[in-house]
């Protein structure tokens, strides 16, 4: 019995041992995460670290020699493109392995593999979507193309090598925290990377609200306040626009003709819905802008750009510079695919914005059976594709979804669409398409002048950009690249009858007749998401467009001479809000003022002489934005709460009375809005959170939303409507500007650092000059040139 | 004496077996030599407490202070503890613990088969 009762204790240990080294929930293995020589710990990168090294990576043909500057950014030099692109996705998988791992999980649908049953309708909306079939269309492409090919082994092989040398101890936190272990990479990967990049950049949709504001509109017309008929609030066309490509370099001829748009039940079905998310419509997207030498000091063109994204840690973006016969480019790079996607060369430079004409739309689908749907008057049999979503410490969940002529049934029966429609919606996209961006990459990392430029980004069809150009010989250029449809008026911008054969997609434009301009008379070019094309343009096309940061932009360039590159950081910086400067007036005019009360009063006094700057510091610009976050949300809907609202720009146009119809200003509804504003107001004033920064809140979000590997409450100015968009959580992921001088003058920062890991000096270095306004000057070395010695702070040798 | 012998002991095994396996062979080495020890399970538990704490005292201070803290006040916060040096503490004595468990296993055990 006492030998028996000796057991205990060691009973006791190993239930200990056995509680410590399980995972409970979503909380970890707590003994083998704080294991001291293993666990988290073990991410504790000295401060000093000393980061030269030699590795062997087999399969290089020649050494490769990785130098990186005091900022950590590396730069390669290797003796051919083989060697190049293996080293490039050695470098991102050491600093962002499990960034690169999450990202392209959830790109694919496959985030309950190691999050839990709690993603399951995440990661099915993913594969209804079409994502993964998406990339396997596009990496048959990619692997089709011997350059691209070649590209993508070499990086896979190059981040597999990386992998293969890793033990428990050395995996990035993040794994050790959620608890899995990184999988091999494939190429597919870098194709689901592309496609996550396509759809935060043309998935945003308005379809399914707009179809049914429309129907509902079309009866109730008439009831409603006349300032309100549907044409009017979703006019097609944003007034006042100044395009992205300026009126007189527009191609006018077309080689396609319009096709002729079918009947209005066709083109808009009739359909009802309710209950839809509030959806928040303010100005997201990028700035570039070029000036030809005639507008700067230098005399050599200018250009800047700073696309604006989620703001996460680790960032979207790893800074580097790839240098190898016949290449040598700096900029920044996806972690997850080869090639630098925005920067520089010896000879040319460009940068993107996104260009938000709609390529995702939606036909309602009849099926007289489960198995079949109907289209010109045929019943087609669906083509089923299996979706096995594997769910950690649950049985596998099989979806089974199918795909029309159009493309994959994203919502049915068994995922209701939003607004619960009760009918089958197939989705036609541009991403679904096979198209080959990576090779457009490789061509314009070695692209030395316009015509290479030019045919370099012809490959890129998805998502489309507005891609600025300025090289040293004194060009500038713009083109909005993508691949689209020669649609008929009003194709795709409502759910569409997917029976009639009319509704399917067209032939494609040819991308050589995609808007371009080429050294304009205004002597620059700029884009900020605003719409592409005057009305002369000759094909139809709608889209998600903003105009606020493109206004203010052609303001200031309009009359920019002599500009320096200082100059361009301060419109960078520019946070002066055209929304303010048209519509608070008119507001101010049309509050009954002697309703309100002293508090309310004492808040309008706030905005008395403020000069429409959105900075940081400014008590005026938070009661302006609160007022008119409450203001919009009653003025720009039509009659219920959640319904689509009109476009901020579309009101600001009706209440400043810039529109042909007369305009009534509901003075009720401006005091109502006030005064919810002054109660937000009197809070966060109690909360001592009155500046603009504070009330914003500008956080910089780790990606698994972990307050303690994030930054909040960032001291930075501007919002959606300014040049300078920083909101809560998105904004300008990296600012570049660029002087084309014969020795190439490069700055940019972004809101991150180069290391992914939480636990190093690296993960966030680059933060605090971003949120000053303050610039990196860029340790590019020409291909002619040796790289300083005082730059080189570690070395890595690659040995084959 | 034979107290600190044990500690060290430990310490030093414990430290080894973890560099080369999983963190819980640190109880394991503290059970195999308190087993092995004429000492009373009163000690035992201390030594595998100390042995093990001092393997994890020194594995982590080695890790924190070259990385200026870094790494221990952001795991703080992720445990809702409010600075990096009570994160380097609850390491501490989760190790010691488990240690000074397996080694009290190791005592009583040593005590009841002893003839």
């Amino acid at each position: 019995m006492r030998r028996l009762l000796a057991i205990l204790p060691l009973i006791l240990t190993a239930a200990l041992v056995y509680i410590l080294n399980k995972p409970m929930g979503s909380i970890p293995a707590l003994g083998a995460l704080l294991d001291p020589m293993n666990g988290c710990w073990a991410s504790a990168e000295p401060t000093g670290k000393d980061f030269s090294q030699t590795i062997q990576l087999q399969g290089t043909q020649q050494p490769v020699k990785i130098w990186f500057d005091e900022r950590l950014v590396a730069h390669i030099e290797a003796a051919n493109d083989h060697d190049l692109y293996m080293a490039q996705g050695y470098v991102h998988a050491y600093f962002r392995l499990w960034q690169m791992d999450l990202q392209t999980r959830a790109a694919g649908g496959r985030v309950s593999e190691v999050l839990g049953d709690k993603a399951v309708d995440f990661d099915r909306l993913q594969r209804r979507k079409g994502m993964v079939y998406g990339a396997e269309n596009s990496l048959k492409a990619m692997e089709a193309d011997p350059r691209s090919k070649g590209m993508l082994d070499a990086y896979t092989e190059g981040i597999n090598q990386y992998i293969n040398s890793l033990n428990y101890r050395r995996l990035p936190l993040e794994y050790k925290m959620i608890g899995f272990k990184p999988e091999p990479w494939t190429n597919l990967k870098c194709a689901l990377l592309l496609k996550y990049m396509a759809d935060d950049l043309t998935g945003y949709t308005e379809d399914i609200q707009l179809t049914i504001l429309r129907n509902r509109l079309k009866q109730e017309n008439s009831m409603f306040n006349p300032n309100m008929l549907f044409d009017k609030v979703f006019a097609e066309r944003n007034k006042g626009t100044v395009p992205v490509i300026p009126a007189d370099t527009i191609p006018q001829i077309a080689s396609l003709k319009a096709p002729i748009t079918p009947a209005d039940s066709i083109m808009c079905v009739p359909l009802t819905g309710e209950d839809f998310a509030v959806n928040e419509n303010e100005g997201k997207g990028s700035n570039n802008w070029a000036l030809s030498g005639s507008r700067t000091k230098s005399g050599a063109p200018i250009l800047c750009n700073d696309p604006h994204l989620g703001l996460n840690l680790p960032s979207l973006w790893y800074e580097m510079q790839l240098h190898a016969p016949g290449v040598n480019v700096y900029g920044v790079s996806l972690p997850g695919s080869p090639g630098i996607i925005i920067g520089f060369n010896d000879n040319i430079s460009w940068g993107f914005t996104n260009n938000y004409r709609d390529v995702k739309d939606f036909y309602a689908i009849k099926e007289p059976s489960a198995n079949t749907y109907w289209f010109a008057g045929k019943e087609l049999l669906y083509t089923n594709r299996i979706e096995q979503i594997r769910i950690k410490g649950k049985p596998d969940y099989n979806d089974t979804v199918r795909y029309t002529l159009h493309g994959p049934l994203i919502y049915d029966a068994h995922f209701i669409a939003p607004g619960k429609l009760k009918i089958p919606l197939a989705l036609t996209w541009m991403a679904h398409r096979p198209s080959n961006e990576i090779l457009s990459i490789y061509l314009l990392n070695r692209s030395s002048n316009y015509e290479q430029y030019v045919a370099a980004i012809q490959q890129f069809l998805c998502p489309a950009q507005n891609m600025l150009y300025a090289d040293v010989q004194g060009n500038i250029a713009l083109w909005g690249q993508g691949q689209f449809i020669n649609k008929w008026r009003g194709q795709g911008r409502y759910i569409m009858d997917g029976s009639d054969s009319s509704t399917l997609w067209g032939q494609n434009i040819p991308v050589g007749e995609n808007p371009h301009a080429f050294n304009p008379a205004q002597g620059y070019l700029a884009s900020a998401n605003q719409t592409v094309t005057d009305t002369t343009y000759p094909y139809w096309y709608n889209g998600y467009f903003y105009e606020f940061r493109s206004w203010r932009i052609n303001q200031v360039l309009q009359r920019t001479t002599a500009a320096t590159v200082q100059d361009m950081f301060a419109l960078q910086q520019d946070v002066f809000s055209v929304l303010a400067a048209n519509v608070l007036p008119v507001f101010l005019q049309h509050l009954p003022v002697h309703t309100l009360n002293n508090t309310e009063r004492n808040w309008l006094q706030q905005l008395a002489g403020w000069d429409y700057r959105l900075t940081k510091d400014s008590k005026a610009a938070t009661v302006f934005m609160v007022w008119w976050y409450y203001a919009y949300n009653r003025l720009a809907t039509v009659g219920r709460t959640d319904d689509l609202k009109m476009s901020p720009e579309r009101l600001m146009e009706m209440v400043t009375g810039r529109d042909d119809a007369p305009y009534m200003l509901d003075e009720d509804i401006l005091y109502a809005s006030f005064k919810q504003a002054s109660d937000s107001l009197n809070k966060l004033q109690k909360a001592n959170r009155l500046e603009w920064y504070h009330a914003k809140n500008t956080t910089v979000k780790h990606l698994t939303k972990l307050p303690a590997f994030s930054y909040g409450d960032l001291e930075v100015g501007g919002w959606g409507n300014t040049v300078n968009a920083v909101k809560g959580d998105h904004g300008p992921s990296w600012r570049m500007v660029v002087q084309m001088t014969k020795d190439i003058e490069a700055y940019g920062v972004y809101p991150g650092g180069q290391s992914g890991n939480p636990g190093s000096k690296y993960y966030a270095t680059f933060l605090d000059k971003w949120v000053k306004g303050e610039y990196y000057r860029l340790s590019f070395v020409p291909a002619a040139s040796k790289p300083n010695d005082k730059d080189i702070k570690y070395t890595w040798t690659i040995q084959p | 004496m034979q107290l600190l012998k044990y500690i060290i002991i430990i310490a030093i095994c414990a430290g080894i077996a973890t560099y080369l396996l999983p963190w819980y062979m640190a109880a394991a080495v503290a059970f195999v030599v308190t087993v092995n020890a004429k000492i009373t399970p009163g000690k035992a538990f201390l030594a595998g407490f100390g042995g093990v704490g001092l393997t994890w005292l020194v594995v982590t201070l080695y890790r924190d202070i070259p990385n200026e803290h870094i790494l221990s006040g952001r795991m703080a916060k992720v445990l809702g503890l409010p600075n990096g040096f009570l994160f380097l503490l609850v390491t501490i004595i989760l190790g010691a613990i488990v240690g000074g468990m397996a080694g009290w296993s190791g005592g009583v055990m040593n005590k009841a088969f002893r003839k």
